[in-house]
């Protein structure tokens, strides 16, 4: 399977703040990779860094196979981009940004873009800076599906949307990525809908990767137990995450099967162990903590 | 592909551009004015004997600012735009060299304003032709020469404070564009500017090295 995207050993700090220590990953043709993580663990950071836009203190990145420093503009022309915010350039308005972009991408889709804003209450000759951020997203959203590019790159989608266009976009860009056998590498801090969305699943942590695996082996095996124990404190143990005490109950997170964290909180007094299956924000809440 | 950011340049500008195209033209006929009044009340003689021995100056004397101001306008409504919420990410993510997009960029903006400076000089020229000889109007235009640079150098300074990414580096940019700037406008005799206006043109040509240099700290990500 051809990699798509390819990070090897990004460090970077700001000013004397560690992002990010050796990190590394890749994303595979066809995959829709999410790269999770809390407000300040550098998901925009890495975005920048793919594109070229921040030279980190060391380390490369390839897209395609190119560094990133020097990005030709064929490969470019292969990846569609979005800024966190659903940042455009809002002195066009809806036939003008359409008609600039077009003049870009040698298979531009026209009908891609204005298939998707029949679904918005506005004109064609409607300024992007009168629109709300859910019209403006769509708006960056069938620009997108015109340039049809081989890899999108969406910078924290789902910021400043409502349910409703939240929704609208994920179903959106699912169907329109597996139809097409797209790559897709998006970064969010809301998680409840990517459950639906995407296939890989890293999980940033301050300085790191937590966790890299497919969205489907976390949501099978990743689990929350509740439990009472006699003991007061509970030592950190090898895979049980974010052991803690809540009111009079225990709570853990783990990949273990429940007999195997039976055995492990033995030592605690631990009984009444109770596994409960969760979704994916819960599992992330369980990975990360939730402060 | 050069069309399309052409086009979104203009449309970025277009306001700006028809205000300055009016306040150019207000000029001219504020000029016009001014020296057909001139002409009627103290009659040629009299004038031209004042523009030849007294050095008085054909123009109205705040018309010198003119160009100056008009490039710095351009290139604030280029460039402001660009850099509200990081827009030039997306200029630069399209499907051409870096350097390419930013130099058509500056391109357009030296057009327009060439194009305002070159066709109020021609109506200038053809009017003031009925009124003086070719050798006072060639003197004029010298004068003027210096504006004209100022305006050009203006702009470039104007792309330069907005496309750098660090405001303490956006601060020195200024400061250094406001000492440029001041070379344009000595006080000094008509034509005594003459000797002086390679250095000037130089000036235009480094200055246009200045906002690559930004565009490129823009890319790695300066702060």
């Amino acid at each position: 399977m051809d990699t798509i995207i390819e990070c090897d050993n990004i460090t970077h700090y700001y000013g004397k703040r560690l992002i990010y220590q050796n990190l590394n990953f890749e994303v595979k043709k066809g995959k829709i990779l999410g790269l999770l993580g809390k407000n300040g663990t550098g998901k925009t950071t890495i975005i920048n860094i793919l594109n070229g836009y921040l030279k980190p203190r060391s380390g490369v990145c390839r897209l395609f196979g190119e560094d990133m420093e020097h990005i030709s503009p064929a490969t470019k022309a292969r990846v569609g981009l979005l800024l966190e915010g659903h940042i455009q350039h809002t002195y066009f308005n809806v036939e003008q940004i359409e008609h600039f972009y077009s003049q870009f991408f040698p298979n531009w889709k026209r009908d891609a873009y204005y298939e998707l804003l029949k679904k918005l209450q506005v004109t064609r000759t409607q300024k992007l800076s009168t629109m709300s951020c859910g019209q403006r997203s769509q708006v960056a959203l069938g620009l997108l599906f015109a340039q049809d590019p081989e890899l999108l790159i969406l910078d924290d989608f789902s910021m400043g949307l409502d349910p409703g266009y939240r929704r609208l976009f994920v179903e959106f860009l699912k169907e329109y990525a597996t139809a097409e056998g797209k790559t897709v590498f998006l970064t969010s801090h809301i998680i409840q809908d990517m459950e639906m969305l995407i296939d890989d699943c890293i999980i940033l942590d301050y300085g790191r990767i937590l966790l890299h695996l497919p969205t489907k082996e976390i949501m099978e095996n990743f689990r929350r137990f509740r439990f009472s124990a006699e003991a007061n404190e509970i030592s950190s143990q090898s895979d049980l995450w974010n052991t803690q005490k809540i009111g009079s109950e225990w709570e853990t997170y783990s990949f273990l099967p429940t007999a195997e964290v039976e055995q492990r909180l033995a030592a605690f007094g631990a009984n009444k162990l109770t596994e409960e299956r969760i979704s994916l924000e819960d599992a992330f809440i369980g990975l990360t903590g939730k402060y | 592909m050069y069309k399309a950011l052409f086009y979104k340049e203009w449309t970025k500008t277009k306001r700006i551009t028809s205000l300055l195209a009016f306040v150019f033209l207000a000029s001219l006929i504020y000029t016009f004015i001014n020296t057909g009044q001139l002409f009627r009340v103290s009659g040629a003689v009299e004038v031209w004997s004042a523009v030849l021995l007294k050095d008085m100056p054909l123009l109205p004397n705040w018309i010198d600012k003119l160009p100056l101001l008009a490039g710095l306008l351009l290139g604030f409504s280029q460039f402001v735009p660009e850099m509200t919420d990081k827009r030039l990410k997306l200029t630069l993510h399209l499907p051409l060299p870096e350097t390419r997009i930013v130099a058509t960029m500056l391109v357009y903006g030296l057009l327009v304003l060439f194009s305002l400076l070159f066709f109020s000089s021609l109506i200038l020229v053809v009017y003031l032709s009925s009124y003086y000889p070719q050798e006072i109007i060639a003197m004029m235009l010298w004068s003027a020469a210096p504006w004209f640079l100022a305006g050009l150098t203006g702009y470039l300074f104007a792309a330069w404070i907005c496309i750098e990414p660090v405001w303490k580096q956006r601060v020195f940019n200024a400061l250094i564009g406001v000492t440029a700037m001041l070379l344009f406008f000595f006080s000094a005799r008509s034509g005594a500017y003459v000797f002086f206006l390679p250095w000037l043109v130089l000036l235009v040509f480094i200055s246009f090295g200045f906002p690559f240099y930004s565009a490129s700290r823009f890319k790695d990500g300066a702060q």
